[in-house]
């Protein structure tokens, strides 16, 4: 029973010049103790839809279908029809969120601690001393000294360190679910290298699930189980991270895999995707990825592509010539595209 | 290759800078909010009434002892004055002086405030120190009190030289903005990429950060210039300046010398110019209230 | 045998603040020739965005000098000085910042048109086409109305990078020029940036964080790691990614995450002691890595400074361990 269930979500932003489909038809389950990471580029709409899982987007932001079902075997319902006070308690009690580190994400006047203060206040916990007890053991836990950063303000610590806050503070209410956005962009990295095995560590000791928004294919392959790539609002792409990474079948995907360079092993031939994303005011009719694609035929301007199943189970990808890029990539099942390709 | 295909990022929408990217986008940001095109047409309607209407209507200066404080009437809408003559000819040809010297005390404070401003910015040091200490003092002096001895003082006859005392008490308010703005662009990269490229000072102040600058000095023109007609009306209306030629304030002060309060049918003697000041102004803040929404992206949307 | 093209000769840039004196850059050396493409990697902090400025010739050194040509740079007057002003441009980060938001892109390009190659009119216009042909901005016609803000991100970097060609330099300094940009174009700014060097015999500096965009730059040329102020290590970039001499080098291409699920998950990684990078206010003494690092001798490595030394196979490192064992850190840390 997965915990998550997202059924056809679009969400929908007012502009001046007209409304921006920033999500369209997003689907996808989310199990227990899972992770998932959603890779997308700017414009794919992987922010959008981040917030837009816990509802907390910003007013010109309208949902315009679909449903977001959490059931923890204990309750279940549609987040999207949850009222004010009862969002409030699914927010950070069943589903916290870890924005990125930047200084904005604190309120740069008070202590750490007072943060943790409000934070836990803001969301039922009334005794003071609760709440010292669970930072204290939090801290403990992302391998930080609650002496040193307690009475710290934000701007005193590292961004390693401000990483670590957040993720303890999204751990507050031992939540089901946490969701990250771009949890190591912006960090060094030793750091990020540090964040990566704590959340590994954390996921294992406390068994939540975990969905990632990042541009970053790395932490992708470091921490998650499956992965969904999205381009310009959609779903393109659904699979294992083993599949997505070694046997993708959608080109976006084959796109990104070619574009990212590596440092150890083989180089492989790194090429860039051509041209730019579309404008999400105005979007062409069909594929939207058509403009850029090598694998393009007439009949992809038709219609949108649906996520259609492909060669290897539980792995669907939005294209109708899934099949050419499968024969493109010729049969070495393991090595990575790049080499494939070379 | 990468090709214009306009992609706009939805980063980039509300960072839209200040260039008015034509006339109709103008127009439509000013429609946005009504009370900034309210006040454009008063302007231009006021600008019209003060240059071009007296090219259409002709002067009537005739003393007409018949009619002193005549009632409005279709002759004279709005009455007639102590020596009979109409009030409306007298608004027509009462705005151009008046507005000119405005326009030209905005304009000369203006230059001063960039000039200087920007040279305290970029040079620094003791040059900064001493521009700043001159403006501090400037900014301090009540501007009425100083207009008024000034004024009493050396008993200004032409416009121009009535325009250079208004400057003069106008310019250190634009000037600490100025240099705030400068000191805050010189450290950006397009203006360090300026410097790389040995492009020079002059080029950098005018063509690099001056543009940056423009909500703030249209803007603080257009105060300027209601600042400068309060302080003609007050030197005028208290008689400080030689009263030659006619506009508004002078009809102000004749107004209330020759007694036009006591009298039911002189009230728009009184009222009229008055109500073009006060309208005049009016528009100009409404204008200015406008343009800085057009100027700032950040309320657009 | 003509003197290499630019050169930083000790150099050092200290900066005093109420906490004390911070040592951003110590003691650097590093000759770049013509047509080299080298990359400065390293983490916040250890300065190398400083290191690449005082290339630029943006920011006096407070110690040692800045050679071009041969001759100390900020010895220089009147128009030596804007001849070097000119040759070194410097790309930068924030493609939002680089261009001024109120210019259209011709508006942008023509004044150092106009007063380095008195090209005006008819003869600006055809040299900024080519210009934004030759940075991949196609049809250029198309880019010379527009402001910044009707860019993307990529396509303004291309712009700046026009920009800094309008001059002719001899060296671009490109500071993180592609870490705001898309992912999926990172490549394609490289190869603009790598194509200058090899077809314009333009030296081209790339100064990132990210150690696979330095491998995929520098691939024909160098890799200088800097720590906390220091150069620690300096090779050709093929033996540096696969067999990092200096342990610092070697525990950050160990700790990098790859986008390649099997191997990123079974990469050997070397464990540092301690989680604290110092601050530069108060160095460790001795070799600044020590209190990190797995080869540190104590007796040793906390008390005498390391210098860069040459290994065999033309690679420079600053550690006593791996200059006296002759051996790379990668082999004496079992991670090769």
């Amino acid at each position: 029973m997965p915990v998550l269930s997202v059924r056809d979500l679009s969400i929908e932003y007012r502009t001046r010049r007209g409304p921006v489909q920033a999500v369209r038809d997003v689907t996808f389950d989310l199990e227990q103790g899972e992770t998932i990471a959603i890779i997308g580029e700017s414009g794919s709409g992987k922010t959008t839809l981040a917030v837009g899982l816990i509802r907390l987007s910003p007013r010109s932001a309208r949902v315009t279908k679909g449903e977001i079902r959490y059931d923890d075997g204990k309750r279940a319902f549609d987040v999207l029809s949850l009222d004010a006070e009862r969002l409030r308690r699914f927010r950070w009690a069943d589903c916290a969120m870890v924005f990125q580190a930047a200084l904005s994400a604190f309120n740069p006047v008070i202590t750490i601690w007072e943060q943790f203060l409000d934070t836990g206040r803001a969301h039922g916990m009334g005794d003071k001393h609760k709440v010292h007890d669970r930072t204290k053991e939090l801290l403990d836990l992302v391998h930080l000294d609650p002496k040193r950063v307690l009475s710290a303000y934000p701007h005193e610590l590292s961004g390693g360190m401000r990483q670590r806050v957040l993720i303890a503070m999204a751990l507050l209410l031992d939540p089901r679910i946490v969701i990250l956005d771009e949890p190591t962009t912006a960090l060094d990295i030793l750091t990020q290298r540090a964040i990566i095995d704590l959340l590994r560590e954390l996921r294992g000791r406390l068994g939540f699930s975990t969905i990632f928004i990042s541009h970053d294919l790395s932490i992708a392959a470091e921490l998650a189980d499956r992965m969904l790539t999205m381009y310009a609002g959609r779903v393109v792409e659904r699979a294992s991270v083993d599949d997505l990474f070694y046997r993708p079948r959608h080109p976006y995907s084959v796109g990104l895999m070619r574009a990212v360079p590596r440092v150890s092993g083989a180089m492989g031939s790194v090429v860039s995707i051509p041209g730019s994303p579309p404008d999400l005011i105005r979007l062409p009719r069909g594929c939207s990825y058509y403009p850029r694609c090598p694998f393009h035929i007439e009949q992809c301007l038709e219609q949108d592509p649906p996520l259609l199943p492909v060669d290897t189970p539980k792995h669907e990808a939005a294209c109708i010539r899934w099949e050419a890029v499968a024969a493109a990539l010729g049969s070495d099942a393991e090595a990575p595209v790049a080499e494939k390709l070379a | 290759m990468t090709t214009a295909t306009g992609v706009i990022d939805r980063r980039d929408v509300s960072r839209i800078p200040g260039p008015l990217v034509g006339l109709v986008e103008f127009l439509r940001m000013m429609s946005k909010k009504p009370v900034g095109l309210i006040g454009l047409i008063g302007v231009l309607f006021f600008l019209f009434l003060a240059y071009i209407a007296p090219l259409i209507v002709p002067l009537q200066d005739a003393v007409d002892v018949t009619a002193i404080y005549a009632k409005p009437s279709l002759a004279h809408p709005l009455g007639t004055d102590f020596q009979g003559r109409d009030v409306v000819n007298q608004i027509v040809y009462g705005g151009g002086d008046i507005i000119t010297t405005a326009i030209l005390a905005a304009l000369l404070s203006t230059l001063i405030a960039i000039t200087f401003g920007s040279i305290a910015a970029t040079v620094g040091g003791r040059i900064d120190a001493l521009i700043l200490a001159i403006t501090d003092v400037a900014l301090t002096i009540p501007s009425l009190i100083l207009l008024i001895v000034i004024a009493a003082i050396f008993r200004p006859s032409s416009f121009f030289a009535l325009a250079v005392i208004l400057a003069l008490l106008q310019w250190p308010a634009l000037l600490r903005q100025i240099r705030a703005q400068v000191l805050s662009l010189k450290e950006r990269d397009f203006v360090e990429a300026a410097r790389s490229l040995d492009l020079g000072l002059l080029h950098i102040i005018f063509r690099e950060m001056l543009p940056n600058m423009r909500s703030y000095i249209v803007i603080h023109f257009i105060i300027a210039m209601t600042l400068a007609i309060y302080a003609q009306a007050a030197i005028m209306f208290l008689g400080l300046v030689p009263l030659s030629g006619k506009n508004w304030a002078i009809m102000l002060y004749f107004a209330y010398n020759q007694g036009a309060l006591f009298f039911k049918d002189s009230f728009f003697y009184l009222m009229g110019p008055i109500m073009a000041i006060a309208l005049f102004q009016l528009s100009l803040v409404w204008l200015a209230s406008g343009l800085e929404d057009v100027f700032n992206p950040r309320l657009r949307n | 045998m003509s003197p290499p093209l630019i050169q930083l000769d000790g150099v050092s840039r200290t900066y005093t603040t109420p906490a004390g004196t911070i040592t951003a850059v110590d003691n650097v050396s590093m000759t770049l020739e013509e047509s080299e493409t080298i990359c400065i990697v390293g983490e916040s902090g250890c300065g190398k965005t400083t290191t690449g400025r005082i290339l630029a010739g943006l920011l006096r050194p407070s110690s040692g000098r800045l050679l071009f040509e041969g001759a100390d740079v900020w010895e220089k007057k009147g128009n030596d000085l804007a001849r070097f002003r000119r040759a070194v441009q410097l790309v930068h980060q924030d493609p939002y910042a680089s261009l001024n938001p109120t210019r259209t892109i011709a508006q942008t390009l023509a004044p150092p048109l106009a007063k380095h190659k008195k090209a005006h009119g008819k003869a600006a216009r055809a040299a900024m086409i080519s210009l934004l042909e030759r940075v991949g901005l196609t049809p250029p016609a198309d880019f010379l109305l527009k402001y910044p803000h009707q860019l993307s991100g990529g396509q303004r970097q291309r712009v700046s990078i026009a920009r800094a060609l309008t001059v002719d330099p001899r060296v671009i300094v490109a500071d993180e020029a592609v870490s705001m940009v898309d992912v999926s174009i990172r490549i394609s700014l490289l190869d603009l940036l790598h194509n200058l060097a090899t077809e314009f015999h333009v030296t081209t500096v790339l100064i990132t964080h990210d150690l696979a965009v330095a491998r995929y730059f520098a691939r024909k040329g160098r890799i200088s790691v800097m720590y906390l102020g220091k150069v620690v290590e300096l090779a050709n970039t093929e033996p540096l990614v696969s067999d990092p001499a200096h342990p610092y080098s070697t525990a950050l291409i160990a700790a990098i995450p790859e986008a390649d699920p099997t191997m990123t998950r079974t990469k050997k990684r070397v464990t540092l002691k301690g989680a604290e990078v110092p601050s530069l206010l108060n160095l460790p003494p001795g070799c600044v890595f020590h209190p990190r690092c797995p080869l540190a001798e104590p007796g040793l490595c906390d008390v005498v400074v390391p210098t860069l030394g040459d290994l065999p196979g033309g690679r420079s490192v600053a550690c006593h361990v791996a200059l006296r064992e002759r051996q790379p850190a990668a082999e004496l840390l079992g991670v090769r």
